[in-house]
């Protein structure tokens, strides 16, 4: 379950830093943060799941977000 | 019996929530993959209260709690973002 778990946070992590599109980086990035509360959860840390889930599902997903809308939404460097 | 049936359910969210990500990562449109971060949260949301269940311990009831309602605010941020896009397109 453990491993499992890991395994989907590595492929998430690096779809997060590969994708062109920045929303779409953002939005596994918010999955990447629950997934890993999850895993904190189920190694029997519930207080740092709770500010895992605070702080990375909830208020960092409204920054990101916020910095898009005032900047660019494409990555175009190559 | 009731352990095996809780122990059967953890194996199947996981299932489902294996299926939301792979339509996160080939979904076409922001859309499809903001709703299946949607979809991920509320199966996460029933993974943590089935835990919470199993363990017979109330604080993990609270980690679900904490999280329904700060992940609720970034989809919340994710679509105003698309519904002020989509204005800004039919404005043009």
């Amino acid at each position: 379950m453990t491993i499992l778990l890991l395994v989907l946070i590595l492929i998430l992590g690096m779809f997060t830093l590969l994708s062109k599109d920045l929303l779409h980086g953002v939005i596994a990035l918010s999955a990447f943060s629950m997934l890993s509360a999850l895993l904190f959860y189920l190694l029997q840390a519930p207080d740092v799941a709770i500010t895992e889930a605070a702080v990375g599902a909830g208020v960092s997903t409204v920054i990101y977000v916020w910095a898009i809308r005032y900047t660019e939404r494409k990555d175009s460097s190559e | 019996m009731s352990l095996f049936i809780l122990e059967v359910m953890k194996w199947f969210l996981l299932a489902c929530a294996i299926v939301c990500l792979v339509r996160m990562f080939l979904g076409p449109t922001t859309a499809d993959r903001l709703v299946a971060l949607n979809i991920l949260s509320s199966v996460t949301l029933a993974f943590l209260v089935l835990r919470g269940v199993v363990q017979q311990r109330v604080l993990y009831l609270d980690v679900a709690l904490v999280y329904v309602i700060f992940g609720f605010l970034g989809f919340l941020a994710i679509a105003r973002f698309l519904k002020d896009r989509l204005n800004d397109e039919e404005a043009e």
